[in-house]
């Protein structure tokens, strides 16, 4: 979806009437049908459960928790992945050194590497900033390095022609050049680790929003349970919201640019 | 701003190197079950507190995440079921067991069974043959005890499919046929049979019976020799906390309910829990005995050397 296709916010009526007719079906077959199950429960109570639980300040602490590990994650793995990417665009020969390391080290699946944060870090933001981290700072990395290397040719040769030492190069030049591109690297990159956030929480981590999943799903309170969905849905939602907000107040017509990379 | 991204930074790793030295409360982690109903009444009576323990209660929600969580001290005691703390001692953990909590009884025996779709016959071992079983976890409590009944009577364990099922998705695999029957107890037998969609079949636990302990209270070896004073404190609150819940069932279903935030009449309805402050070697080996039949553990662990002193 591109910016500039959603000007200004309108409620699409039409679009709405399935998700509220699937609702109204679901919340009748609940009520009507008598059913046993831990895994369902009917709409209006899912909805009356995170009303409460947003008011006692349950949700918005756990929110408060997954997001700190979500973003310290995103920081603390998307910074050294932003500037090893230029680096490696920078010095192919760096590049070409790291492709068998990182090329094997990218595809392990941060969640396997659970166990072994648990042993390492134990509860708490520790283990989440590390496996987050790790989700980032490959995907920084990558898309740093393939916008570096889309920047226009012309824009070296001119930094060449003004005898730019290569850091002055990087600050005047690269870093204006790929910013929008970057933006939309970071707004990928903080779906990712709000997803990665609550399954660590979920498998592992007692705090935030995946624990208060779990813990719904154990009390045998669905309606919690499907609460806590639905508002992880809503914060992405927001976030993703937010971010595409600021980019656009940001770069203005630039932010297009970096809308290729996805 | 590269400033302050580096403070931000920094401090983000200082408060991370800081947290271990900040942890002089006992964090207590168990999961969300009736097993460390004494930890839960001690806490919240006021027993820890009179005995001079600072003591912070943790949900945990695999049970297999309670070794890895006690050795990365971010727990000093937790719940462990036997099964769990035994494969963990043997994959080489120095984890001593500190205190009892529950232990297998004949009305916890009773209620763990096997509940089987409706249309489909169960009634003794031999049945289970060819059949699909839902247990809640590989080489977790119930688990054991049901190849040990299926051995016992001479049934092949491989010729039953065992499929890992959770407990709270059991009344749904039961009602849309996906296994046909699932190994349970507690609150989720209940809403089974309630939904009518299963039945009652063999109770697998009752009919070989055993005393042995469920789940204790267990620390690293390095944590319990290094502050005897607070275990001689811990189990003295547990065996204070065991006979106020002998006296009176109700302190125990408020502080569980409380602690796994399960509906009182949920708690209630539920078998109630056997606490015994102590544990003991041969409790510990009767799990030893029955885990090796099984080939679930690879080297020789001695029970009298998993005792804190």
């Amino acid at each position: 979806m591109s910016a500039a296709a959603v000007p200004r916010l309108r409620v699409n009526w039409l679009g709405l009437a399935l998700p509220a007719g699937l609702l109204l079906a679901l919340e009748l077959w609940l009520r009507l049908s008598n059913i046993t199950t831990e895994s369902l429960a009917p709409p209006s109570e899912v909805f009356v459960t995170l009303l409460e639980n947003l008011a006692n300040g349950r949700l918005p602490a756990a929110t408060l928790k997954t997001l700190t590990g979500a973003f310290g994650g995103l920081l603390m793995g998307g910074i050294p992945g932003l500037l090893l990417g230029i680096a490696f665009a920078l010095v192919p020969a760096l590049d070409r050194a790291m492709e068998v390391t990182i090329e094997a080290l990218r595809p392990i699946p941060s969640v396997a590497l659970l166990p072994v944060a648990l042993m390492v870090f134990g509860f708490g933001y520790g283990m989440e900033f590390a496996i987050v981290g790790k989700s980032c700072f490959f995907m920084m990395l990558i898309l740093t390095r393939a916008a570096v290397r889309g920047v226009e040719p012309r824009l070296r040769e001119v930094s060449r022609v003004l005898r730019l030492s290569k850091p002055a190069m990087v600050w005047k030049i690269i870093l204006p050049a790929i910013l929008p591109r970057l933006f939309v690297a970071f707004r990928l990159g903080a779906s990712l680790a709000l997803v990665v956030s609550v399954t660590i929480e979920i498998a592992v981590n007692p705090q935030g929003l995946g624990y208060e999943i779990m813990t719904a799903r154990e009390a045998l309170r669905p309606d919690l349970m499907l609460a806590c969905f639905i508002w992880i849905g809503l914060v992405g939602l927001g976030l993703n919201a937010g971010l595409l907000l600021a980019q656009r107040k940001l770069f203005g017509r630039a932010a297009l640019a970096g809308e290729g990379v996805k | 701003m590269k400033k302050s991204l580096a403070f931000a930074l920094a401090g983000g790793l200082t408060a991370l190197a800081m947290s271990p030295a900040l942890a002089q409360k006992i964090r207590i982690g168990c999961t969300s079950s009736a097993d460390c109903g004494t930890a839960m009444v001690a806490a919240d009576n006021g027993i820890f507190e009179k005995m001079g323990l600072d003591v912070e209660m943790t949900r945990i929600a695999l049970n297999s995440n309670i070794p890895p969580a006690l050795l990365s001290n971010s727990l000093e005691i937790g719940g462990p079921t036997s099964s769990v703390f035994l494969q963990a001692a043997d994959g080489g953990l120095d984890l001593v067991a500190v205190a009892g909590a529950s232990y297998m009884h004949e009305a916890s025996n009773e209620g763990t069974v096997a509940v089987i779709r409706d249309g489909v016959t169960i009634e003794k071992a031999a049945d289970f043959a060819g059949k699909k079983v839902g247990v809640p976890g590989f080489g977790a409590y119930i688990h054991i005890l049901f190849v040990r009944y299926l051995m016992e009577n001479g049934v092949d364990p491989a010729s039953v499919n065992l499929v890992e099922t959770s407990f709270p998705s059991m009344p749904d695999v039961i009602r849309t046929g996906a296994v046909d029957a699932v190994l349970s107890g507690g609150p989720i037998v209940a809403r089974i049979l309630e939904s009518k969609t299963g039945h009652l079949g063999p109770k697998f636990v009752s009919e070989l019976g055993g005393d042995a302990p469920i789940i204790f209270y267990a620390a690293t070896r390095d944590w319990a020799t290094a502050n005897p004073e607070a275990v001689q404190k811990f189990r003295a609150a547990i065996a204070e906390a065991a006979a106020l819940i002998e006296a009176d069932r109700e302190v125990a279903i408020a502080s569980v309910a409380k602690f796994t935030e399960q509906k009182p009449e949920l708690v209630r309805a539920t078998p109630p829990s056997k606490y015994k402050p102590e544990i003991t070697a041969d409790g510990l080996g009767w799990w030893l005995d029955l885990m090796k039949k099984q080939n679930l553990l690879q080297g020789s662990v001695d029970a009298a050397n998993l005792l804190a002193p």
